[in-house]
Formats: C-alpha cells, sequence, structure tokens
C-alpha cells in the first residue's frame, strides 16, 4: 500500500515553515550556531537552536508546562494539518492516528528533575517536571491540542526513528477506518546530550558538520520537529517504506544500508536525501549509495540543519518531498570530495526528477529507508 | 488497530496465534514460576535496596534478582555492560526462543517507558563529582530504549527491525497489540512483541513525588487503596498468522482476538474521571473481536491501587461487564510500566492454558459504585475460555487486549 503526503510542517533552527526555510537551503544558507554551558564542568559546545520567532503564536493551556520538546511538535504537527487544510473535530477525532519519532525526549526537564533529586533529595523532585519527562508526553500534548481520540504511539529509538514512524503509519492504515495519520518527529537540545554525544566521539566543538569527509570529525546537535499528514492519495506518494533493520557494529552499517537501497531502488532513482553528519554515518552511506544508486543526486541537510536525532527523518522526507515539487535542490553544505557520490554541490536543477530515496542510519545501530515518488 | 467505527477490512482478517512466551518478572523467571506465583497468590513485592528511598514515602517494589539474571548469561560476551533491561529482555527471549527455536520474525514490538534510565542516572551522578566517568561511553551506548531489543535480538541471532513503542504505562499492551494488527491486517506472519522496563531511581522518585506510590500494601480495587508499587520485568510472545503456524506445526497457545486503543486528553498523570477513555479501548477491542462483553471470562485489570485508576477503571468495568472474574496482578508483583501489559499479556495466557483466575491480594473491602466480581486474595480454578487485559498510562493514553483460548 503506498501513501501520500497530505501536508507537511517543520520548526527548524532556520526557522518554521516548509516554504521559508527551503528557499534559504536552496540559497544555501546555514543555521547560527550558539554555544551552550552548564555550572557541572567547563565544557562547552555549539548547537544549532531554534529562533525564538519560530514559536511565535503557540500557546494552549497544555503547553503551559511543557518544554521545548512538546511546543516544537505542536508547531510542525499544527502546521502540517494546515497546509493539508485538514481540522481535527468531533466528527473525525477517531479516524486521525498520531504518531511521534523520539529519541532523547524532554531530556532537559529530565535533567531538571533529576538534578533536583541528586542535588537537594528525593523530597526535592518536582511532581510538575516528573510528567514532563515521559517520552509521550509531546503526544499527548499535541493529541490534547486536536482533540484526537484513536490512536497515539510514540516511537523510540535513533535517528532512524521517523521513518520507523512512517512506516508505522503504512500499518496503521491498513485499518480504513483511519483517515489520517499525523506523523511527528521532534527532539530538543541539552547541554547534557551535547555531553554524552561527545563523550561518545560523535560531536564535534564547533561548527560546520563536513559531510563525506575522509575524516569523521563530528556532528553539531540540533534541534526542533518535522510532521507530514499521511492520507491516502496526494501528489507525492511513499512508493515503499523498507521496515529497516540494525546493525550490531558500526562497520557493519554499510551492509543493512546496502541491502536496504536494493529494496528500495528497484525503479530508477533520481535522488538520494542522505543522513550524512560528520560521523561513520557518511561512510557507510556513501559506500552505499556508491553501490546500489550511483547515479542518484545525493544531499544531506545536516550541515545547514545540524543533527536533530529524532526529528532528523522527518526533515529528511520533507527534504525530498520538496525537492521533487520544486525542482531544485539546494547545496550540500561543506562536503569534502565523496569519491563516486554525485553530491549536489550547488543549487541544482532537476526538472526531470521523478523518484528519491530517504535513507536514515542512526547513531545506534538503526537503519530505514524509503522512496518517494512524484505523479 | 481497532478505531471507534467497525472494521472495514474488506479481506478477512488473519487469525493471530501465540506460539511461544518468555517471562521474568518479580514472580519468578520463566513461565513455570509465574504459574506458581500466581497459583499460590504470592506477594513479591520486597523492600528496595538498589537505591536509597530512605525520603520516600513508598519503600517496596516488586524486584527482579540480580544474581540470577547474571548468573543466566556469564557466557554472553561482555554481558556485564549490559544494562539491567537488556539481561531481562535477553532471558525472557531465551524461554521464547527454547519453545520455537525456528520463530523467525519478520518485525519485532515492545513496549517500555524507561529504557536504560539506571545508566542516565550513573552518568549525571558521576558527571555531578560522584563517580569516574571512565565508564560513561558504555552507560551512554547502553541508555538508548532500542538497545536492550537489540541485545536480545543479537544473542538470540534474529535480525528483525524492532519498533520501540513507549506509549507510557500502556506501552506493553500497545506493543502486543500493535503486533497483533500487523498480523491480522496481512502484512506479516510473524511478529516477536512484548515489553520490558527495569527499575530507577528516577522513575520510583517521580511517582513518589506525585503520591501515587503507597508506603503500604498494594490493594487495588479496595476501599481503602492508597497507591501503587513499581515493579520491572520482561516478556515477549511470539505471535504468528494462526494458519501459517498450523502449516508448520508449531503449538498454539492462544489467540489473540481483539485490540482497543484510545486517548482521553483529560491530563497527563489523571484518567478522564468517567472512565470514557478506559470504556473505549474496552470497547473497541471487543468490536475488533466482533464479541460481545458477556463473552469475556476474567479481566486481568490494569488495577495500578491509586485511587483515580481504580475509580475510573471500575466504573467502565461495571458499565461494561456484568459480574465478571477481575483482578490486578501487580497486588502481587507490583507495576512493571512499560513491560506490564506483556507481563500481564502472559499471565492472561497462562489463566487460559491452565484454567484458573489469578488473584488480587491485599483486598478486603469492595470499593464504592463497583459491580464486579473480585478474585479477592487467592486463585481459583474457572472456566476460562476469553480474557481481556488492560493498560492505561500517563498522557491518555489506553489500551485493552482480548485473548482466547485456543481450541485446535
Amino acid at each position: 500500500m503506498s501513501l501520500a503526503i497530505a501536508g507537511m510542517g517543520w520548526v527548524t533552527p532556520l526557522g518554521t515553515g516548509v516554504d521559508p526555510v527551503w528557499k534559504r537551503l536552496l540559497q544555501g544558507e546555514e543555521a547560527s550556531v550558539t554555544t551552550i554551558s552548564e555550572k557541572l564542568t567547563d565544557a562547552v559546545y555549539s548547537v544549532f537552536r531554534v529562533p525564538d520567532s519560530a514559536l511565535k503564536g503557540i500557546s494552549h493551556p497544555r503547553l503551559r508546562r511543557a518544554s521545548a520538546i512538546s511546543r516544537f511538535a505542536a508547531a510542525a504537527g499544527l502546521n502540517a494539518l494546515e497546509s493539508a487544510g485538514l481540522k481535527p473535530g468531533s466528527q473525525n477525532a477517531e479516524r486521525i492516528a498520531v504518531i511521534f519519532a523520539i529519541s532523547n525526549g524532554g531530556v532537559t526537564y529530565t535533567k531538571r528533575f533529576y538534578q533536583e533529586i541528586v542535588g537537594t533529595g528525593a523530597q526535592a523532585a518536582s511532581p510538575l517536571l516528573f510528567p514532563e519527562t515521559v517520552f509521550n508526553a509531546p503526544a499527548s500534548h499535541l493529541a490534547a491540542i486536536l482533540g484526537v481520540t484513536g490512536a497515539t504511539y510514540t516511537l523510540v529509538g535513533d535517528g532512524a526513528v521517523g521513518l520507523a514512524a512512517i512506516t508505522m503509519a503504512e500499518e496503521l492504515m491498513q485499518n480504513e477506518a483511519l483517515d489520517y495519520c499525523l506523523v511527528v518527529g521532534t527532539e530538543e537540545i541539552d547541554w547534557l546530550l551535547c555531553d554524552a554525544y561527545r563523550r561518545w566521539r560523535l560531536l564535534r566543538l564547533a561548527p560546520p558538520i563536513e559531510p563525506f569527509s575522509r575524516q569523521n570529525r563530528g556532528m553539531i546537535l540540533s534541534e526542533g520537529a518535522g510532521a507530514i499528514v499521511l492520507a491516502r492519495d496526494g501528489f507525492v506518494t511513499i512508493e515503499r517504506a523498507h521496515p529497516g533493520g540494525y546493525f550490531r557494529k558500526r562497520a557493519e552499517a554499510e551492509k543493512i544500508l546496502k541491502n536496504i537501497l536494493c529494496d528500495l531502488s528497484k525503479v530508477e532513482i533520481d535522488l538520494a536525501i542522505s543522513s550524512a553528519n560528520g560521523t561513520f554515518i557518511d561512510q557507510a552511506e556513501s559506500q552505499a549509495f556508491h553501490e546500489v544508486v550511483p547515479n542518484a543526486l545525493v544531499y544531506t541537510g545536516k550541515p545547514a540543519l545540524g543533527e536533530s536525532v529524532g526529528a532528523g527523518g522527518l526533515w529528511q522526507i520533507i527534504l525530498a518531498a520538496q525537492a521533487l515539487c520544486s525542482k531544485e535542490m539546494p547545496p550540500v553544505l561543506h562536503a569534502g570530495h565523496a569519491v563516486g557520490l554525485r553530491l549536489s554541490l550547488s543549487r541544482t536543477p532537476i526538472t526531470s526528477a521523478r523518484r528519491a530515496i530517504v535513507l536514515s542510519c542512526g547513531l545506534n545501530q538503526q537503519a530505514a529507508g524509503l522512496r518517494l515518488a512524484i505523479q | 488497530m481497532a478505531q471507534g467505527n467497525k472494521r472495514e477490512i474488506t479481506n478477512d482478517p488473519a487469525r493471530v496465534a501465540v506460539t511461544a512466551a518468555g517471562v521474568v518478572s518479580p514472580l519468578g523467571f520463566g513461565l513455570g514460576e509465574t504459574l506458581e506465583s500466581l497459583r499460590s497468590a504470592r506477594d513479591c513485592v520486597t523492600p528496595v535496596m538498589r537505591f536509597s528511598v530512605t525520603q520516600c514515602r513508598c519503600k517496596t517494589a516488586g524486584q527482579v534478582s540480580d544474581s540470577r539474571l547474571l548468573a543466566s548469561h556469564a557466557q554472553i560476551r561482555r554481558s556485564e555492560r549490559l544494562h539491567r533491561a537488556s539481561h531481562m529482555m535477553i532471558q525472557a527471549l531465551q524461554e521464547l526462543v527454547t519453545q520455537q527455536p525456528d520463530f523467525e520474525p519478520e518485525l519485532t514490538v515492545v513496549g517500555t517507558t524507561s529504557g536504560g534510565m539506571s545508566y542516565g542516572e550513573r552518568y549525571y551522578r558521576s558527571l555531578n563529582g560522584a563517580g569516574d566517568l571512565r565508564h560513561a561511553p558504555t552507560w551512554i551506548s547502553n541508555y538508548p530504549s532500542q538497545k536492550p531489543v537489540i541485545d536480545a535480538q543479537t544473542v538470540f541471532g534474529i535480525s528483525a527491525p524492532c519498533q520501540v513503542i513507549a506509549n507510557a504505562c500502556a506501552s506493553g499492551t500497545n506493543a502486543v497489540g500493535h503486533a497483533f494488527e500487523c498480523i491480522r491486517s496481512g502484512r506479516y506472519q510473524r511478529v516477536l512483541t512484548g515489553g520490558y522496563d527495569a527499575l530507577a531511581e528516577m522513575v520510583f522518585i517521580g511517582f513518589d513525588s506525585l503520591q501515587a506510590s503507597t508506603p503500604e500494601k498494594c490493594r487495588p480495587f479496595d476501599r481503602h487503596r492508597s497507591g501503587m508499587v513499581l515493579g520491572e520485568g520482561a516478556a515477549v510472545l511470539a505471535l504468528e498468522n494462526l494458519d501459517f503456524a498450523r502449516e508448520r506445526g508449531a503449538p498454539v497457545l492462544a489467540e489473540i482476538i481483539g485490540y482497543g486503543i484510545s486517548t482521553d486528553n483529560f491530563h497527563i498523570t489523571q484518567p478522564e474521571p468517567s472512565g470514557i477513555g478506559a470504556r473505549q479501548a474496552m470497547e473497541r477491542a471487543l468490536e475488533s473481536a466482533d464479541i460481545s462483553a458477556a463473552a469475556v471470562d476474567y479481566i486481568n485489570a490494569h488495577g495500578t491501587a491509586t485511587v483515580f485508576n481504580d475509580a475510573t477503571e471500575g466504573k467502565a468495568i461495571s458499565a461494561l461487564f456484568n459480574g465478571v472474574a477481575v483482578s490486578s496482578t501487580k497486588s502481587m508483583m507490583g507495576h512493571s510500566l512499560g513491560a506490564a501489559g506483556a507481563i500481564e499479556a502472559v499471565v492472561c495466557l497462562l489463566a487460559l492454558q491452565h484454567q484458573f483466575l489469578p488473584a488480587n491480594i491485599n483486598f478486603t473491602n469492595p470499593d464504592d459504585g463497583v459491580d464486579f466480581n473480585i478474585v479477592a486474595n487467592k486463585s481459583r480454578p474457572a472456566a476460562v475460555d476469553i480474557t481481556l487485559s488492560n493498560s492505561f498510562g500517563f498522557g491518555g493514553t489506553n489500551a485493552s487486549l482480548l485473548m482466547r483460548k485456543f481450541e485446535a
């Protein structure tokens, strides 16, 4: 069964709104970097943050105490529904499913909650903060704002979780009692995450993200949300969502990526939206693209937007859909010379492009892919 | 997935068999020990020793023995680095694989709430000056929620992609229910499903801060109930297209026949007081199975023993069912959050296989307005053909699962 994209929305460090951000990407813009510190140590990290202006106008009683991750999700979700011309209400509340893709979750409130326990003791623990630490808090806030009374799911995983959520949407939409599925990927930044990824040797201290370079210098974390409304008909279709797989070791990532690409490339592929982010992922994806879809024009948005983990997969799908619809590919920023890859190194017209592959390789062993097509 | 509307699947939906299961919980290691604990209505809640609870109201939980877990997996490479949650998943999957060595799932769907949270706690405490950060990369790499699932699959050579559902306390039932729907729709033939959660300080204190946990015994549906106790564990089930399972000669332990999900949007930590969310989940499960409420013989309730949950769930059950047998087995083992729905699916499986009703222990006085038959304090033999298992979670997420005794 193929599903179609009926609406899209995103909140990114380059702003909000699919078309305005896309325009900035086409112009080769990169998000502004800010630094983030913490009393615990002297370590300072660079991040791409969502500008405050991106959340202007997003208010609801359910979001009063909610953390950034829930606000990003609400903004992107409402944006996507609006672009789909869909107004949830009592008539269709059961016919819309909501699926969230999350990796690290509400880490800022989680840290604050635990900080109080460690610093002062269990009696200082805040009953207001605790519920916001739960993975499905952002999904429950958005479901409440929309009045959705049917299925609401939160999937957790690594950078591939966004694509896993699309697969799950396909599974849910097998039931014809559902008309739409709103898939939202969301993530927020905290110093603790930067420190954790740095200790895991995946983060670099300052931009740029240099995709496909000979050395894996690391990524820069970012935040935001991406949302897609899936329906049964539409101009851009998800022709095939591969359920993905996992690799035991980083060195085995290439193998699973090739398997996914082989499955998705049984028809001619024009574009490939990569998840290359300056880490081991780049080498694995580069090899897989080179061997399986050598003629596809490859793009990664991570140097411009940062690595937003749970939101990243949804951003990739939006990039692919925008490229197919607008017939242009933005330039890959700070790219090295990747042998055997057709990289979109400048703003590139793609007038005859009809199909794109989105490939997501996560940092924690998961991988997934899907194929988009335009009518 | 059962929505409010009746199913409109054009082709006949596939029947879904449970062909193997594995469990580890405070009730015991494996189906045998679990059955024995259930039959003897054993109270498996013990004082918490894993972290300090001196400032907490509640000082007890249902806990899985570390020494037994680690001893079982000593042969696994670098097993000492794995999180307890990984060990629990390995333990449960080992039992399943022993029953069905040929089971090769196309998909894995597992529920959790906390992943490797205690490793996150260690990392934070070490950053705060209380430990050695040399082990931080191990803690960080073992923290993600999908890691215990991948660890267990790796040990047994299972390569299926995994979906990890984190729908708070409904996660386990959501996982089993979604796996059921994946096979029922014909999209998959074999799905591995389940849930896991390991006790963590932060979560324990979180529930304590909400005054949801009790300093006393856990007394679901009792008039004098005062809250929940936490638990931990893991359970997995092998689900297969029934025809496919019979073709390959796999034993069918039971059938899953219905699943309902609802979202009540009332409050992030409290259920809608009328019980509408719980009621919709149960109604949708019944619609999905195309059976009447009267056909259900036993309900394994969510039954956390909090004032709010049991009042709303009690109302919903009383409104839909007439004198059905109900128990909350959380009274014996605590609430294992993301694992609970999967463990309770195994409890229902055992009730169907061995024809008995598991007990609701620590029960003295029925609550007002509750009109059902509590299986008070002792398990009892009964003819059990159909069971219903409820799980409700933070965020107003509700799930119900129907299982039927298999008649060849």
